[in-house]
């Protein structure tokens, strides 16, 4: 079975991004799930227990990025999906407050695909990692 | 008046044929200008073929109002709208019918397409660059105004047309 | 900066089409705030709203790499973080740096490329700067963003990011023209099968030609439509410009002014769009600078100090009807009635309409105060002209005290024209049946001679009937009278032209004017006929505007 991700992002450009990094190297074939604002995003992430990794902005309609990490974080979602939290300058109270309830990284834009590489494999080490365990 | 007859060819030496660097030594042909030659009244001109892109029958000239009086009017070029010059009136020779010989010289000067209504069009011609002089001054008509130089050659009398003077429409 | 350098640079188009209307709802959103203001409403709300966009943006043109883009939302996103701040001046030079910098975000990312100037965004940086500095808490902690974060604006441009594709007009522009083409093609293959079949008689091979070219003639019309519709833009993409263009008559007038818009997302040819600028920008400076009244006017006139101005477009009956109107004085028939007799006008028997009419007469539009925008823009006349170039209309109506309003009627498209095709002294030609009020049979002892000119009665009106051989120059001495006339008509203008004959409506092409052949100022284009023939096409406003003149 592919990998999944999961992006939840209010700007369509950005799903552009992410669709654009995910069809390249050995990340193209990979699924990825988009949402559009934090309550869809959180509907995704209940409806998807097996994802590598998400991807959370934190500046969003209908519940923030945070909003969405803390509620999930409290409601002991899928506690083992990573989940990365995208920011943007100057929104370092906000990467620090993210950490703290329960974000696995955070990621500032501008990013590179590179990162988004960098990122992935990291977590699948993580998965790997708990497979083995 | 003493007249360089090679400054006078100067203008037309672009439109000599490219010669092979090889062959432009002194032992090659003469260099040579190609013309298309027409008529008009009972006059022959000639432009460089290099200007010329096509010639065409007279298929419906559209008079268009208040226009330029050497404006003949309007045709459709393939579906594109060609603007028709009346070169006799444009010269300063009167107008003449539209007849069975009749040819619209399609040229292309500066990126602008127009065309030349003209009462015959002969084939081209090659004339050697030194059979050209400087217009005679003896002859004193509008048209000398728009000519570049004379072509004796051949025992015809080929008047060569700047068109960049000739389609300035509006000086 | 380069494009080949971002590994995004291939979604542009992308980040405009999401950027762009968040960057015009700040704008605007900006030019709202100033007006509540002056009004002395704290208008927490409509900061609140914008700062999500803002970051949006921000985030967006950091990706891309546009940092004059990022760098100006970053600045706004700043003073908007100090100003919703409690104690924060919220005074003019803070509405004067918002409002700057909202129309600086949307030039910038409305003609977004990987090589922009940072010069505009560099100064404008160092202004907000500048007034934080004036205020030194600014720095001291970051806005409340949490509070930023909500937004409840749907957003323009989600749908359709995914599929655009990014295509220079002129390539549609030479589609067309391929098109017409195809259009001028299958009126010759049309007219082939009436001439065969006159020969030949029906047959059945010949019904089988019909059918087929019926089926063509469907075919390019459908063509056509698709065509059409990948030329309409909103008209958003006009108005846009407008909120800060009227802000800053008022401010110049010392006015006060609401500017509402509505039916930004009606769509018109880009042809015609970009034409329509500059005379809708004259009428709305025009209503700023001498239909609204100064607020002290306005008070004591037992109206809110606040005027009101409207910019209304809509679909109706296929064609888009635009509409600027105002609450202010309306017009003034005075001055008009004034204006009119000193040049000679007789306006004793003029009815409010004809009067109001006056105002689009060149010489009568220009209002006695020479105004910053309104001064340097078209008159009344010029405006008028233009939108009748376009195929449209425009009428006025006015209430002593009421206010005004223009109304625009256009084509939606311009470069296809239903016409009707005439022929004069063996020549035809097409008059764009949007000008066309009537074709009459034209019985001898129903026209007149008066003063050289002929007149007649149509439909209770006396109106003048010129001679189209006299009108279009053909040289040609009238020998029988001609049989026909066409009521031809542009704004409140008519008038009769006499013609040989009447060959029918057709769909027709417009080709423009070869430069050689000057400015003939009765003919506005050419077109290709069926027979393969050029048809010029008559100039119908300006052979009324002559023949107002001329007489």
């Amino acid at each position: 079975m592919s990998e999944s991700f999961l992006v939840i992002d209010d700007s369509k450009l950005l799903h552009q991004m992410y669709r654009l990094i995910f069809s390249q190297g050995d990340l193209a074939g990979s699924t990825i799930h988009y949402a559009t604002n934090g309550r869809e995003g959180y509907g995704l992430l209940a409806a998807h227990p097996d994802l590598t990794l998400v991807f959370l902005d934190l500046n969003m309609p209908e519940m923030n990025g945070l909003e969405v990490l803390a509620r999930a974080r409290a409601e002991r979602l899928h506690s083992h999906v990573p989940i990365v939290l995208v920011t943007t300058e100057s929104s370092e109270d906000d990467e620090a407050r993210g950490l703290a309830v329960g974000a696995w990284d955070y990621l500032r834009k501008p990013f590179q695909p590179a990162d988004i590489q960098r990122l992935v494999r990291r977590a699948r080490e993580l998965r790997r990692g708990r497979g083995a365990a | 008046m003493a007249i360089d007859g090679r400054a006078a060819v100067e203008p037309l030496l672009g439109f000599v044929d490219a010669l092979p660097a090889a062959a432009a030594g002194a032992s090659g042909p003469a260099p040579t200008l190609h013309l298309l030659t027409f008529a008009l009244d009972r006059e022959e001109f000639g432009i460089p073929i290099t200007q010329v892109r096509e010639v065409i029958r007279v298929n419906g000239i559209t008079r268009v109002p208040q226009v330029p009086a050497h404006v003949r009017g309007v045709t459709n070029l393939r579906g594109r709208i060609l603007a028709v010059v009346e070169l006799r009136t444009r010269l300063g020779l009167v107008e003449g019918p539209v007849t069975a010989a009749s040819r619209i010289v399609v040229v292309e000067l500066r990126g602008r397409t127009l065309g030349l209504l003209v009462d015959r069009v002969s084939q081209v011609t090659k004339v050697p660059v030194d059979s050209v002089a400087p217009p005679p001054e003896e002859v004193v008509t509008a048209e000398t105004d728009f000519l570049t130089g004379v072509a004796r050659w051949d025992s015809r009398l080929i008047m060569l047309l700047d068109l960049d003077k000739v389609l300035l429409l509006n000086a | 900066m380069k494009a080949g350098e971002n590994p995004f640079g291939d979604l542009l188009q992308d980040y405009i089409v999401e950027s762009l209307p968040l960057a015009e709802q700040v704008g605007d959103a900006f030019v709202e705030l100033e007006r509540r203001w002056r009004a002395g409403d704290p208008g927490d709300q409509v900061l609140a709203s914008v700062t999500g966009s803002l970051h949006t943006i921000k985030g967006n043109s950091a990706m891309m790499g546009l940092t004059p883009m990022r760098d100006v939302a970053h600045a706004l996103e700043d003073l908007c973080g100090y100003l919703a701040r409690a104690g924060a001046s919220r005074g003019d030079e803070a509405a004067a740096l918002l409002v700057t910098g909202g129309g600086l975000l949307v030039d910038l990312i409305g003609s977004a490329s990987a090589d922009t100037e940072p010069g505009a965004a560099d100064q404008f940086m160092a202004r907000v700067l500048g007034f934080l500095g004036v205020a030194p808490e600014a720095s001291a902690a970051g806005p409340d963003r949490r509070q930023a974060e909500r937004r409840t604006q749907p957003r323009a441009g989600d749908t359709e990011a995914a599929s655009v594709v990014r295509v220079d007009f002129r390539r549609l522009d030479a589609m067309l023209e391929v098109l017409g083409e195809g259009i001028i093609q299958h009126s010759a293959l049309a007219e082939l099968y009436r001439r065969l079949l006159r020969r030949v008689g029906a047959c059945e091979e010949l019904g089988e030609l019909d059918q087929t070219v019926l089926s063509l003639q469907k075919t390019l019309s459908r063509l056509e439509s698709t065509l059409m519709e990948t030329r309409l833009l909103p008209v958003s993409t006009v108005f846009g410009r407008f909120p800060r263009m009227v802000r800053d008559v008022a401010h110049a007038e010392g006015k006060r002014v609401r500017l509402e818009v509505t039916g930004g997302d009606t769509s018109l040819d880009k042809a015609v769009l970009d034409r329509l600028g500059e005379p809708l920008l004259h009428l709305l400076s025009n209503a700023v600078a001498h239909g609204l009244e100064l607020p002290g006017d306005r008070v004591r006139a037992g109206k809110p100090a606040e005027g009101l101005l409207r910019l209304q477009a809509a679909a109706v009956s296929g064609r888009v009807a635009i509409r600027v109107s105002d609450d202010g004085r309306g017009l003034d028939q005075t001055a008009i009635r004034a204006k009119a007799e000193a040049l000679g006008v007789d306006t004793r028997a003029a009815d409010t309409a004809q009067l109001h009419q006056l105002v689009f007469v060149a010489g009568l539009s220009t209002a006695d105060r020479v105004t910053t925008l309104a001064g340097r823009g078209m008159g009344l006349d010029v405006a008028a002209n233009v939108i009748h170039a376009l195929g449209g209309t425009i009428e006025v109506e006015s209430r002593p005290g009421q206010g005004s309003a223009f109304t625009l009627s256009l084509p939606v498209t311009l470069a296809i024209v239903r016409s009707l095709i005439v022929e004069v002294d063996r020549e035809r030609y097409a008059v764009p049946l949007s000008h066309v009020a009537e074709t009459v049979r034209a019985e001898p002892e129903t026209i007149r001679q008066i003063n050289n000119q002929g007149v007649t009665q149509w439909r209770g009106d006396l109106i003048h009937v010129a001679d189209a051989g006299a009108v279009l120059g053909t040289g040609k001495p009238c020998e029988a009278p001609r049989p026909f006339y066409v009521v031809m008509t542009a704004g409140a203008r008519r008038r009769g032209l006499l013609v040989d004959r009447l060959i029918g409506h057709q769909d027709i092409v417009v080709k423009g004017l070869d430069p050689a052949l000057g400015r003939p100022a009765v003919v506005s284009g050419t077109t290709i006929l069926g027979d393969g023939r050029v048809a010029c096409i008559l100039d119908v406003v300006r052979i009324l505007e002559g023949a107002a003149h001329g007489n």
